[in-house]
This record gives structure tokens, C-alpha cells and sequence, in this order.
């Protein structure tokens, strides 16, 4: 059944804007590290002569995470959109689907939209580094981890977007509260105690554990999810 | 009413509150299998708001309904898998042209595919079918609405004011292809209008709702006896022979202008006709009022200022 929503899912973002900011934020990270490294290559190259692809890799999450945390209330808003525009959840909600598959469909789209730039963002830097010619010394650990562990750790901002975009019909308040989670987290993030969300993506706790922040980030996530969700089957649809 | 048939559609006291006051008020619909069921009332009644708890998309405050026998509140799933609506305006994704709208709904519905351009055909929207939707015009993207209400082959189809926005020729347009959709799959319709011309050709049966309540539901036929109220007679001198009606026992009626008999059966009128005739009046003009059906709703109603 959710996977049947799913590939409706799919079809319905065709030929949208939606794709374009999936690559477009990934390419337009990398692509100012680019000129960051273009530019001020032998100062940079001095400076992580040690350890070059750590030293990009460093680079490229300074801007991923706000990128990835704007992105993901713009790519969840966009998702919604869709049904919002023309009123289309009425239609939708009076076909034999279940309103938690409805539900659960928007926020495994925007996940997944999200994950899609998260693998762009992978390749993109190893291109860049290619380039740039660091060589085959490339930590994939290292780089995997600073990719897809802010991801994981993001996740309860994932499930909250995509529930305010859903259950709002007007998109101006979940982009504002996206705007100001994004502002918060990036700087003010490491100025809060551990437990607060917002500095999970930064990976930053007192045990010196990523991981931790990680699965707090999923553990939290699914419970904004399941949140969210109830909300959205009890509601009567606009 | 068609009351020995099988009751596709049930509802108890259907109750909804909304902002306190009862928009939806101890409604109690029936709807037998076959049904072309006209549900009328002026805007503002309560139609859509009914509509969306018979889809399961609002909740009612209090009361039960059946669909095919079954509660909406245990099996919806079940029931609307047998069921193809269009509620309100059209919705649609405008980016999408109209197979890949039919086709986004097909992936839920799971239906084969070639049931597209089936109801692509039926609506008339085949040559159309690869323009994105959000250049169509209203009646299109009503008839695309029609077209995706079809998809899974419903038992039952919801439709509410199917027509509304639309010109002359769209409103023709949509009534044709309504009217031809029980001859060629057998469904039965609730079909929702402020309007009773619109439904008025079409439906079997009539519900009437007005301030939240059911204040009339039987058969178009028996609307129609109730609306046959009088017989015009257009006759040489009125007041004579009105007078002179009076004086037999018919029942006359004369408002210094038109002469009318206020019993429309066989037998009233051939001994009016047979009477004039008799004393020598001219009679020109023996007709039935037939515009007053409308007339009959809009007082039931009591909406004449709103239409
Ligand atoms: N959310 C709401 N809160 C309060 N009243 C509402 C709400 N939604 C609709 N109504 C009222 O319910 C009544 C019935 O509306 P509706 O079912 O759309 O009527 P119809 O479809 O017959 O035109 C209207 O008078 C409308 O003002
Ligand atoms: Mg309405």
C-alpha cells in the first residue's frame, strides 16, 4: 500500500522545481568551495597539507548544514505544495488509502529528496577533490560519516517540516519556522546544553560521540513522525 | 420511493457541528441501488459538508452512516474502494497533463491502465489527453474530475454540484454525460445542485436540504404531483366563467386576470371544458403550470433572495 503512494508520489513531482533543488543545493555547496579552494588554493594547501580531503571534507560541512537544514523545510513545503495548490487533499484522502499512508508518503518523499542531495553531495566533493588533485587517499569514512550522520541527526526537523507543510495550508509558517531552526542551529547551535535538537546535526555532544547525536536525531524523529501523524488522521480534511 | 430496493446509502442522524452551531442537522438520507438522486438545497445548506462525511474526509458529530451496508467508521477503506466522487471545485495537479493525473490516482486505485483512456473516452477529453491540465478550461478540467471519479469503476458515484461555474453549453455538456452514465455501467449517483433544473432531468429521487435539515426526500415523481397544482384556462370571459364553475362545484379559482382549476386530475378538467362549452364560452387554452416544480423547491426552501 505505502508503496503504491509512494510511486504516486513519484509521478507527481514530475517535471517540478523540486528536482532542480535537489541537485542545485548539493552543486551550489561544493561549487562554492570551489572557488573557496580556486581562489585561496595555495594559503588552504598550506594549511591542511597534513591532510587535504579532511580539510575539504571539513569545508564542505560548514555550508551543508544550513543548506541541508533550509533545504529541508523548502523540499518538505514543496512536497505539500502539491496537494495544496488545487485542493487536491480531498480528492486524495477520498480514494481507499489510508490517511497514514497519505502522511507517511509526503515524509518518506521529502527524506528521500533530501537523502538524494545528501549523495550528490558525496559525489560532488569527491569530484571537487579529484580536481583539485588530492588523490586516491580519499577517507570514505570520514566523508560518508560528515554527509550522512547531520542527516540522520536532522531528522526531527525532516518529520516536523513535513508535518507543519502538510496539516498547513498556508506555507508561510512552516518556511518561517524552517528559516529560524535553520538561523538557531547554525549559530547558536553549540550555545545550547546536548539535549536540544538543534545541535544534533552539528554532531557536537560532551561525550565526543557523533553517534550519539545521531540516534537521538532518528529516536526523536520518529516520535515528531508518529506525532504528527495522529494529528493528521484525526483532523478533518480541508 | 423505490423502498423494496437495496439501500446503497444510509445515514442516521447525521449530525455535523462546526463553530457551534449545526451546519449538518439529524439528516437522514436513503439511497437504493440505481438511484440518480438529485440533493438539493440553495448555498450554504449543508451539501458539502454531508458529502464530506459520506467520503470519510470530516468526521460527524453525532450519527451513523451505512455504505453498501457497511459503517463508514469501521470499513472506509472498503467502501471507498466502491466508491467515485468529486467534491466541490475540481482538484487536480496543474503541472500534470490528464493522463498523468488519471495515472497518479491509478497508482492508488490499482486498476489497469487501460482503464485511462476508457474514461478519458467517456468524458470526451482523449484528443486533450497530453495538455498539461492547467490550461484546460472548467468544464475540461470538471469532466477530467468526472474522468478520475470513474477510474475504479465505483458502484456509487458522488458527485457534488458537478456543474457549478460553468455556461450554458458546459452545464448541457456535463447533464449529457451524467445522464448517459447509469445505461452504461450501472451505477448509482448522488448528485448535489442549488439548482432543481439541473437535477430536475436527470434524477430518480430528490433530497431536499435546507439550514442543515432534510426537509423533503421522495420521488421526482412525487415532487411533480405536488408542483402540478393547477390547470390555466384561457377562456372568452373569465369572471363569468369562473362564476359559472363555482355554481357547478369545481373548484376555481379567478385572481382578475386568469381563470385556473386548482384540481388537476381527468375527470375535474373534462367537466370544466365540457361546462364552458355548454354555455357557450370560448375556450382557447387548456394548460398545466409545469414551471412551478421550481417554485415548490424555492418555497420548501425559503431561498428566493440567495439563487
Ligand atoms: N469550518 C467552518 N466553521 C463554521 N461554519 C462552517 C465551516 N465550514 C462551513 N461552514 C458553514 O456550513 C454551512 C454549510 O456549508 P456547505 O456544506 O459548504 O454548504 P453547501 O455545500 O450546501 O453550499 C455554511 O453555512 C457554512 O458557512
Ligand atoms: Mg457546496
Amino acid at each position: 500500500m505505502i508503496g503504491r503512494v509512494l510511486s504516486s508520489e513519484f509521478l507527481k513531482i514530475r517535471k517540478k522545481l523540486l528536482w532542480l533543488l535537489v541537485v542545485a543545493g548539493p552543486l551550489g555547496v561544493v561549487a562554492l568551495q570551489a572557488v573557496n579552494f580556486g581562489l585561496r588554493y595555495d594559503y588552504l594547501m598550506k594549511q591542511y597539507a597534513a591532510d587535504p580531503w579532511g580539510g575539504l571534507i571539513e569545508n564542505v560541512s560548514i555550508l551543508a548544514l544550513p543548506a541541508l537544514l533550509i533545504g529541508l523545510a523548502i523540499v518538505a513545503s514543496m512536497a505539500a505544495g502539491i496537494e495544496h495548490q488545487m485542493n487536491a487533499w480531498k480528492m486524495t484522502l477520498a480514494l481507499p488509502v489510508t490517511k497514514r499512508h497519505v502522511f507517511a508518503g509526503k515524509f518518506l518523499l521529502t527524506a528521500f529528496l533530501l537523502l538524494c542531495s545528501c549523495v550528490l553531495l558525496v559525489l560532488f566533493t569527491v569530484a571537487l577533490g579529484f580536481a583539485l588533485g588530492f588523490g586516491s587517499s580519499l577517507p570514505v569514512g570520514e566523508l560518508l560519516s560528515a554527509v550522512f550522520y547531520p542527516y540522520l541527526a536532522a531528522m526531527p526537523f525532516i518529520a516536523l517540516q513535513s508535518w507543519l507543510s502538510v496539516t498547513m495550508a498556508n506555507q508561510a509558517i512552516p518556511l518561517t519556522v524552517g528559516i529560524v531552526g535553520m538561523i538557531v542551529s547554525t549559530f547558536a547551535g553549540s550555545r545550547f546544553p546536548d539535549w536540544v535538537p538543534y545541535t544534533w546535526p552539528q554532531l557536537n555532544n560532551e561525550w565526543g560521540e557523533p553517534l550519539y547525536s545521531v540516534a537521538m536525531g532518528v529516536g526523536t524523529g520518529i516520535v515528531v513522525f508518529l506525532l504528527g501523524m495522529a494529528e493528521f488522521v484525526r483532523k478533518d480534511v480541508k | 420511493m423505490s423502498a423494496n430496493q437495496e439501500l446503497i446509502l444510509e445515514t442516521n442522524g447525521l449530525t455535523k457541528r462546526l463553530g457551534g452551531k449545526p451546519v449538518v442537522n439529524a439528516v437522514n438520507l436513503k439511497i437504493s441501488r440505481g438511484d440518480i438522486y438529485g440533493f438539493l438545497g440553495p448555498n450554504g445548506a449543508g451539501k458539502t459538508t454531508t458529502i464530506r462525511m459520506l467520503l470519510g474526509l470530516a468526521k460527524p458529530t453525532s450519527g451513523t452512516i451505512r455504505v453498501f451496508g457497511k459503517d463508514i467508521r469501521k470499513e472506509r477503506l472498503a467502501i471507498l474502494r466502491k466508491v467515485g466522487s468529486l467534491v466541490e471545485y475540481p482538484s487536480y495537479y496543474g503541472h500534470l497533463t490528464a493522463t498523468e493525473n488519471l495515472e497518479a490516482v491509478r497508482r492508488l486505485l490499482g486498476v489497469p491502465r487501460s482503464r485511462i483512456d476508457e474514461v478519458l473516452s467517456i468524458v470526451r477529453l482523449t484528443k486533450e489527453a497530453k495538455r498539461p491540465v492547467k490550461g484546460f478550461s472548467l468544464g475540461m478540467k470538471q469532466r477530467l474530475g468526472i474522468a478520475t471519479a470513474l477510474l475504479g469503476n465505483p458502484e456509487l458515484l458522488i458527485l457534488d454540484e458537478p456543474t457549478n461555474g460553468l455556461d450554458p453549453a458546459g452545464i448541457q455538456e456535463i447533464r449529457e454525460l451524467i445522464k448517459s452514465l447509469p445505461q452504461s455501467s450501472g451505477v448509482t449517483i448522488l448528485i448535489s445542485s442549488h439548482l432543481l433544473s439541473e437535477v430536475e432531468q436527470m434524477a430518480t429521487q430528490v433530497g431536499i436540504i435546507s439550514k442543515g435539515s432534510l426537509i423533503y426526500q421522495d420521488g421526482i415523481q412525487q415532487l411533480r404531483e405536488q408542483a402540478k397544482g393547477r390547470i390555466r384556462l384561457g377562456v372568452s370571459d373569465p369572471e363569468s366563467a369562473w362564476k359559472l364553475l363555482l355554481s357547478c362545484g369545481l373548484p376555481a379559482d379567478w385572481d382578475h386576470g386568469k381563470l385556473s382549476l386548482t384540481r388537476t386530475d381527468n375527470r375535474t378538467v373534462a367537466e370544466a371544458v365540457a361546462r364552458l362549452v355548454e354555455h357557450s364560452h370560448l375556450v382557447y387554452r387548456v394548460e398545466e403550470e409545469t414551471a412551478s416544480l421550481e417554485s415548490i423547491f424555492l418555497e420548501m426552501t425559503g431561498s428566493e433572495g440567495s439563487l
